[in-house]
C-alpha cells in the first residue's frame, strides 16, 4: 500500500486556533476532506511535517441565506451542496458531478475551490515521476506538456469553480493579515505551480454568492470518460438570467484547460435577446474559439476543444429549458 | 508520532495507538485488527475501503485516522445484528452478488448507507449510490438485485440450496449459495494481506526507472545500514531463471544484468514496517547504462532493432526480438479467395488491457523451525508456484508449502510466479522472520501479464450463400519484456479462431515480439479475444455485401454437435445455433436491426472457447486434477483439492458435485483447496479448466463413496442396490419413499460395512487435437459457445457510445449452479464491454506507463454498466461432469465486436481500432460525412 511519511496531526476546534497553528508551524498544511491532499501526500507531492485538520471546527459548514446572499461555509460537504435547494441549481449540479459519492461526502466546497491543479505528469507516484525525470510543478525543471521550462500548465480541475465564477462568487478567508474577502475571479492565476493568489497560510472560511437576479438560470456541463469518479476533461459553468424569454445576464466559464479557469468573453452578446438557435450557435462558436485544451489531461485536445462547442450549446439549451 | 486515542468503532470505544500519518484504513486493518475493510487502489479510486463515518460512506484510505476521533466509525464487521448477518449481507450472498468478494465490504457499506435513507431504491438510484465502488467480477447486475432484495427485507435464514434443480438431479442446476459468500459479505474472510504473523516484517522491491538499461552495479550498503532494515537482496542471489512455460524460462526473480521495462524489479528489502522499507529501497544506488527502449512491436521485429534479450535462457545469443512465430495453413486459401463472392480485407488493431483485480498481489514467506518454507500468496496457480519456487530457490519441493488464501480477483493476472513470491522467501530466510510484500496498485500494473496488443492484416471471403470460404490473418503480438505464456498466446491467436463459425480454409502467421514494456500474458479469454474483433466485425461486412442479416450469416456458418474445426479441434457439442436463437429473441433483434432511430443500433457476435487445455504445461502422464474425499462420523465430508478458487466459485462447484453424488447436504461439506501440503495436485485456475477437470475428479470420488453408501443401506434393508434412492440429507427406499435413513447414519453404516470413509478421483485428458506441429495447442476436451447482441446509442455530436444492454447466451454444457454460471457470463460481458469502451494500456515513447492506477486506467463504474441479461444454453457435453463445460471466459469474447457492430448499426461507421473512445468514434463519423 502507498504509505505516507510521518507527520503530526492537529485537531483545532476554532478557525482562530487553526490559523494560529498554520502560522506557527513550519511545513504545515490544512486538510479538510483529504480526498485530494492525501493522495498527493501518498504520491510524495507534499511532504508536510504537520497537518492541521479542519474536521473538528465547529460551525465551519452550513448554508445560510441572508437578504438573498448565499453564504456557504467552506467546510460544507459537496454532498450537502449537491442536495441543497438554497444554492443555485448550477452549483448543486456541479457539486453532484464531483468524483464519486464517497468523495462528495468527504470533500468540502472550500477544498474544491482550493483544489490543486492537475496534470498527467504530476499526479503520479514518486517512482513514476522519477522515471519521468520529474516536472516543473514538482522537483523538476521542465514542463512535459508544453515542452518548456517557462511555466506550468497543470489544469484547473475543480468542478464547482466554473459555476461559482459565473455566479460572481467571492470567498471569505482568514490569513496572516487577518480576515478578508476576494472575488473568485481574482482568486486564480495562470501558473500551475502556485495557482491560488492567496498567502499559503490563508484559511478559506466561506463562499459567498450575491443575491440571484430575477429569472436566474445556471448549469454545469462536465466532460469525462466515465459517469463517476473521473475528474473533468472539460467543465463549463453557466449562470445568468432569462426574463420572459429575454436574456438579462449571461456569464460562462470554462475549466480543465489551463491553471486558471477561463471566463469566456462575448457572452453579453445575448443580453437583451432571446437565446434562440442562432444565438446559441454564435455563443458556442465564441466558446470554441477561446478554449485551448492541453495535453495535461487525458483525451485528445482537439476533441476536447470540439466538445467545448457541443457542451456550450447543450448548456445554453439547458438554461432555456430551465427558464420556461 | 503515535498517540493513544480512543476511536468509536462499531459501537465500541477502542483505545488505539494511532500513528498520526496513518489513514483510518491502516489503523482499522493493522491496529484494530479489523481487516474486513479492503485496500485496492492506494488512493481513493476504487471504494473497497468504504466505511461509515457518522453514518455516511467515506473512503477510509483517504481519511486520517485522527480525523475519526470523536466520530462514529462503522465497518463491515459492525453491521450484523449480533451474530446474524445484516439483510444486505445476506442479500449479497443469496443473489450471488459476491464472487471474489474483495470489493464487497466497501460496496455493502455504500449499499447500507443508501438503504438507511431509501427503503425502496430504483436501479438508477442504486447505480448512483454504488458508483464509487468498483467491482471487477460481477458486472454489477446481481449487486443491483441484492440491494433491491435487501430493501424488501429477507426472511431468515435462507436455505443454502434454492431454485429448482435440473430434472433428474437434486442439487445440480439449482441456485445453491456459494460456500464462501457469507464470510466475504461479513468481512470475516482472510485474504493474503489480512494475514499478520508474529514478528512479521514488510518487504519492498526497488524497481527500474528505465525501460531498457544495463545494470553496472548495485550498492545496497546505505539500505543495509538503516535502522529497522532486516534484510536486503539483489538479483544475483537467485541466478536460476524461470518461466511459467517450462520451454521459455526467460525471467529472473530480480533483474541481474539488465532491466527491460519501467518497473522491473532490481533489489528488495525487508524492514520493520513499510515506511522504513520504502526509505530503504530509496537508499539503494543502482548504476545503469541506458539502452534504447523498444516499444513498437513491428519495429522490434526489424533487423538491427536493439535486442531486449541479448541471449536466451541457455546462454545462446539472440539475433532478433522475435520470441515466437507460428505459421499454419489449412485448406486451399488462395483458390477460395479467388472465387469469393464477397471479400473483406484490412488492418485491425486491438489495444492492450489489463486484469485490474481489486486485490493487489500479496505474498508472505515464513521459514518454519524444521527448515521448511511456507508461502501464502494471492496466486491462481499454487502448483506451478510450488514448482518454480523450488527451482529458483534451489530448495526441494518437499520442503515448500504453498497456500492460497481467499483471492480478491485474478482473471489471469495471478497465473504465474511473480517477483514478490521469491523475494519474501529469500528475505524471510535472511531475516529469520516472516516477510510480507504487498504490491502497490502501480506495481500491479507493472506485473501486468494482461491482454497482448495485436495488429491484424486480416482477410475473409464468402460465397454467394454466405459460407465463409477463406480466412487469412497475419498477426503481430506486442509481448512486452518476457515470455510469460507468450508461446501459447502466439498459437491461441490463430488456433482458437475457427469456431463456432466454420471456416472453409484458413491460413495464419502469428509473430510475438519482445518490447521493453511490462510483459503481456493471459487475460480472461487468453489470446483469442483479440482476433474475434476483426473476424466478427468483418463477418458483418460480408453480410452487408451479400445483403444478408448478420445473425443469418452466422447461422449459415454455425458449427453443430460433433463438428471439427478446420484446425482439427472437435466440439462434441456446440450450441451456437441455440445461442443465436436466444439472443435474437431476447433482444428483439428482428424489430431492431436496421430499424432503430438514427444513433441507436444493435450488433451481434459469437465465440467459442476451450474448457481446459488438453495438455498440461509440463509434459506428464499424471492426472490434471485430483480430488480426495473423506468423511467422518459427525456426518461431515471434506473435499481436498488443489484447485484455486479465485472467486469464480470452484470450491462451491466441488461441494455441489459431492452433494449431488452422496446426498450429504452442502452445509456439511467442507472444501480444503490450494494448499500444497494438504491437497492433491490440480494445475490451477486458468484456461477455464476447473469445472470440467476437477468437477470430473470430484464426481468420481463422490460416486465411489455413493456406491459404498448405497451398498451399505441396501445390505441393511436387505433390498437390491437399485432400490436405494438418494436425496439431500437422506437415503430412501424407492419402493417405499417414506422409509428413510438420515445421511449421517448412512455414513456410519458405510464405515462399519466397508471401512474408512475415503475416496479419490482424478481427471486425465484423452489425446485430442490436430495431427500437425502445434495441433495440440488449442485442443480441449470441450468447447463452449456464446452469442451476444449489444444495443448502443451513439451521440453523433460527441462520438460518445452509451451501452444500453448486452444479451448474452452461453452454452456451458450443463449449469451445475445457475447463479454462478450467470455470474460468470455477466462478469465476462462487463469486462469485455469495459475493454471495448474505455480501457487502454498506453505508454510514453520512453516506455513509461501512462497512468498505472485505477483513476487513469478506467474500468467501468456501475453508472456506465446497464443491467446485463444472461441466458444459459445447455448441450450436455460428454466430456464434462454431468455435461458441464466452461462459463468463465468464452462469454467475454463477443462483447467487443458486438458493440462495434452495434455502433455500425447506429451510425454507419466501421471501427477497426480499439477502444471505441468518443474521439475515435467521432473521427469515424466525421470521415464518413466527409466522404458522402
Amino acid at each position: 500500500m502507498l504509505r505516507m511519511q510521518p507527520f503530526e496531526v492537529h485537531l483545532p476546534e476554532t478557525v482562530a486556533e487553526a490559523c494560529k497553528l498554520r502560522s506557527e508551524l513550519a511545513d504545515s498544511l490544512f486538510v479538510a476532506g483529504g480526498t485530494d491532499l492525501l493522495p498527493n501526500i501518498k504520491h510524495g507531492l507534499f511532504t508536510p511535517k504537520h497537518l492541521i485538520s479542519l474536521s473538528h471546527i465547529d460551525g465551519f459548514d452550513g448554508i445560510s441565506v441572508v437578504d438573498g446572499a448565499i453564504r456557504i461555509g467552506a467546510g460544507t460537504s459537496l454532498d450537502v451542496v449537491a442536495n441543497s435547494t438554497d444554492v443555485p441549481p448550477g452549483l448543486a449540479k456541479a457539486a453532484s458531478l464531483v468524483a464519486g459519492p464517497q468523495h462528495r461526502k468527504m470533500g468540502t466546497l472550500g477544498g474544491n475551490v482550493m483544489l490543486d491543479t492537475r496534470c498527467l505528469f504530476y499526479n503520479q507516484s514518486t517512482q513514476w515521476r522519477e522515471a519521468l525525470g520529474y516536472c516543473l510543478k514538482a522537483e523538476g525543471t521542465f514542463c512535459h506538456v508544453i515542452g518548456s521550462d517557462k511555466r506550468c500548465v497543470a489544469a484547473h480541475s475543480a468542478d464547482t469553480v466554473p459555476v461559482l465564477l459565473a455566479l460572481d462568487a467571492a470567498v471569505e478567508f482568514v490569513g496572516p493579515e487577518g480576515e478578508g474577502a476576494v472575488n473568485m475571479r481574482q482568486l486564480y492565476r495562470q501558473e500551475g505551480r502556485d495557482p491560488v493568489q492567496l498567502d499559503d497560510r490563508t484559511l478559506l472560511t466561506a463562499i459567498v454568492l450575491p443575491p440571484l437576479p430575477a429569472g436566474h438560470v445556471s448549469t454545469y456541463r462536465k466532460v469525462r470518460t466515465r459517469a463517476a469518479i473521473d475528474f473533468p476533461q472539460l467543465g463549463i459553468g453557466l449562470a445568468g438570467a432569462i426574463v420572459d424569454g429575454v436574456v438579462t445576464e449571461l456569464s460562462a466559464v470554462a475549466s480543465a484547460l489551463m491553471p486558471q479557469p477561463k471566463v469566456l468573453k462575448g457572452m453579453d452578446a445575448a443580453v437583451g435577446k432571446p437565446l434562440d438557435e442562432a444565438m446559441i450557435e454564435h455563443l458556442a462558436e465564441r466558446c470554441f474559439k477561446q478554449v485551448r485544451p492541453q495535453r495535461s489531461l487525458h483525451g485528445d485536445p482537439a476533441w476536447r476543444r470540439h466538445m467545448a462547442r457541443v457542451e456550450m450549446r447543450r448548456g445554453l439549451e439547458e438554461l432555456v429549458e430551465a427558464s420556461q | 508520532m503515535k498517540e493513544l486515542r480512543t476511536l468509536s468503532i462499531n459501537g465500541e470505544d477502542r483505545e488505539l495507538a494511532i500513528p498520526h500519518h496513518w489513514t483510518l484504513l491502516e489503523v482499522l486493518r493493522y491496529e484494530a485488527q479489523l481487516t474486513g475493510s479492503k485496500q485496492g487502489c492506494d488512493k481513493g479510486d476504487c471504494g473497497a475501503c468504504t466505511v461509515l463515518l457518522d453514518g455516511e460512506p467515506v473512503l477510509s484510505c483517504c481519511t486520517l485516522a485522527m480525523q475519526a476521533v470523536g466520530r462514529e466509525v462503522r465497518t463491515i464487521e459492525g453491521i450484523a445484528n449480533g451474530v446474524t448477518p445484516a439483510a444486505i449481507q445476506q442479500a449479497f450472498d443469496v443473489t450471488g452478488a459476491l464472487q471474489c468478494g474483495f470489493c464487497q465490504p466497501g460496496m455493502i457499506m455504500s449499499a447500507a448507507a443508501l438503504l438507511e435513507k431509501n427503503d425502496d431504491p430504483s436501479i438508477p438510484e442504486i447505480q448512483e449510490a454504488l458508483s464509487g465502488n468498483l467491482c471487477r467480477c460481477t458486472g454489477y447486475t446481481k449487486i443491483y438485485e441484492a440491494v433491491q432484495l435487501a430493501a424488501k427485507g429477507l426472511k431468515q435464514p435462507v436455505e443454502r440450496v434454492t431454485g429448482t434443480p435440473t430434472e433428474g438431479f437434486t442439487v445440480i442446476g439449482s441456485r445453491a449459495r456459494k460456500l464462501d459468500a457469507i464470510g466475504k459479505a461479513t468481512g470475516a474472510t482472510q485474504y493474503a494481506d489480512d494475514i499478520q504473523l508474529p514478528g512479521m516484517l514488510h518487504g519492498k522491491i526497488l524497481r527500474s526507472p528505465h525501460a531498457h538499461a544495463r545494470i553496472r552495479s548495485i550498492d545496497t550498503s546505505a539500505a543495509e545500514a538503516m535502522k529497522g532494515v532486516k534484510a536486503v537482496m539483489v538479483g544475483a542471489e537467485l541466478p536460476t531463471s524461470f518461466g511459467v512455460i517450462p520451454w521459455t524460462p526467460d525471467e529472473h526473480a530480480l533483474c541481474i544484468d539488465k532491466v527491460r521495462y519501467i518497473g522491473d524489479g532490481v533489489a528488495a528489502v525487508a524492514a520493520v514496517d513499510e515506511e522504513t522499507a520504502n526509505r530503504a529501497i530509496a537508499a539503494i544506488e543502482v548504476d545503469y547504462e541506458l539502452l534504447e527502449p523498444v516499444l513498437d512491436p513491428r519495429a522490434a521485429l526489424e533487423e538491427g532493432a536493439p535486442l531486449v534479450h541479448d541471449e536466451d535462457w541457455k546462454g545462446r545469443p539472440r539475433k532478433t526480438n522475435l520470441c515466437k512465430k507460428v505459421e499454419l495453413s489449412f485448406g486451399e486459401v488462395d483458390a477460395a479467395l479467388e472465387s469469393a463472392a464477397a471479400k473483406v480485407s484490412g488492418t485491425w488493431r486491438y489495444s492492450g488491457s489489463t486484469h485490474a483485480p481489486i486485490e493487489p498481489h500479496c505474498a508472505i514467506g515464513r521459514w518454519e523451525p524444521d527448515g521448511r518454507l511456507t508461502v501464502w500468496s494471492a496466486t491462481q496457480v499454487s502448483h506451478y508456484l510450488h514448482r518454480e519456487l523450488a527451482k529458483v530457490l534451489d530448495v526441494p519441493e518437499t520442503k515448500i508449502r504453498v497456500i492460497q488464501p481467499a483471492l480478491g480477483g485474478a482473471f489471469g493476472g495471478k497465473s504465474e510466479p511473480f517477483d514478490l513470491e521469491f523475494c519474501v522467501a529469500v528475505l524471510a530466510k535472511k531475516a529469520g522472520r516472516p516477510v510480507k510484500i504487498l504490491y502497490t496498485r502501480e506495481e500491479v500494473f507493472y506485473a501486468h501479464r494482461g491482454r497482448h496488443p495485436m495488429e491484424f492484416d486480416f482477410t475473409i471471403a464468402a460465397d454467394a450463400e454466405g459460407n465463409i470460404t477463406a480466412v487469412e490473418n497475419d498477426i503481430v503480438l506486442d509481448g512486452g519484456s518476457y515470455h510469460s505464456f507468450g508461446l501459447v498466446t502466439t498459437y491461441y491467436a490463430g488456433q482458437l479462431l475457427p469456431g463456432p463459425i466454420r471456416f472453409g480454409s484458413y491460413r495464419y502467421r502469428s509473430r510475438r515480439a519482445y518490447t521493453t514494456k511490462p510483459a503481456c500474458g493471459p487475460k480472461r479469454g487468453h489470446g483469442s479475444v483479440q482476433p474475434r474483433f476483426p473476424l466478427e466485425t468483418a463477418i458483418d461486412e460480408l453480410a452487408e455485401q451479400l445483403g444478408m442479416d448478420p445473425i443469418a450469416i452466422r447461422r449459415v456458418n454455425g458449427m453443430v454437435d460433433g463438428e471439427e474445426t478446420i484446425t482439427g479441434m472437435k466440439a462434441e457439442t456446440c450450441g451456437i445455433l441455440q445461442c443465436l436463437d436466444s439472443v435474437e429473441a431476447a433482444s428483439g433483434w428482428l424489430e431492431k436491426h436496421g430499424k432503430l432511430p438514427d444513433g441507436r443500433g444493435v450488433g451481434v457476435a459469437t465465440s467459442m472457447y476451450i474448457s481446459g487445455t488438453n495438455y498440461p504445461i509440463y509434459p506428464n502422464k499424471m492426472p490434471q486434477s485430483s480430488v480426495v474425499l473423506r468423511g467422518d462420523r459427525s456426518g461431515t465430508l471434506t473435499i481436498f483439492a488443489g484447485t484455486n478458487d479465485i472467486g469464480q466459485g470452484s470450491d462451491s462447484m466441488l461441494a455441489i458435485v459431492v452433494a449431488e453424488e452422496t446426498g450429504v447436504p452442502m452445509d456439511d461439506i467442507i472444501v480444503v483447496s490450494a494448499d500444497t501440503d494438504l491437497t492433491p495436485v490440480d494445475l490451477g485456475a486458468y484456461s477455464s479448466r476447473i469445472t470440467l477437470m476437477a468437477g470430473t475428479a470430484a464426481k468420481e470420488a463422490g460416486g465411489k463413496l455413493r456406491k459404498r453408501m448405497v451398498e451399505a443401506v441396501a445390505a441393511q434393508w436387505e433390498v437390491p442396490t437399485e432400490q436405494v434412492g438418494v436425496r439431500p440429507g437422506e437415503y430412501y427406499d424407492t419402493d417405499e419413499p417414506e422409509k428413510v435413513l438420515p445421511v449421517r447414519e448412512v455414513l456410519w453404516l458405510t464405515e462399519s460395512a466397508s471401512g474408512t470413509l475415503a475416496e479419490h478421483g482424478g481427471y486425465w485428458t484423452k489425446d485430442r487435437g490436430g495431427d500437425y506441429r502445434g495441433g495440440t495447442i488449442g485442443a480441449s476436451p470441450a468447447y463452449s459457445a456464446t452469442a451476444h447482441v449489444a444495443e448502443v446509442s451513439v451521440d453523433e455530436n460527441t462520438g460518445k457510445v452509451t451501452l444500453h444492454n448486452i444479451w448474452a447466451a452461453h452454452d456451458c454444457g450443463r449449469a451445475l449452479n445457475r447463479t454462478l454460471v450467470e455470474g460468470q457470463i455477466e462478469g465476462s460481458v462487463y469486462m469485455g464491454a469495459s475493454e471495448a469502451l474505455t480501457e487502454d494500456m498506453t505508454y510514453r515513447d520512453d516506455g513509461l506507463h501512462f497512468g498505472p492506477n485505477l483513476l487513469d486506467y478506467r474500468i467501468l463504474t456501475s453508472l456506465d454498466t446497464p443491467l446485463l441479461e444472461a441466458d444459459i444454453v445447455e448441450t450436455v457435453d460428454p466430456a464434462g461432469p454431468y455435461g458441464a463445460k466452461e462459463a468463465g471466459e468464452g462469454p467475454l469474447h463477443p462483447a467487443i465486436p458486438a458493440i462495434a457492430n452495434a455502433i455500425f448499426d447506429a451510425v454507419g461507421v466501421r471501427l477497426r481500432e480499439m477502444p471505441f473512445t468518443p474521439e475515435r468514434v467521432l473521427a469515424a463519423i466525421q470521415a464518413k460525412h466527409a466522404a458522402e
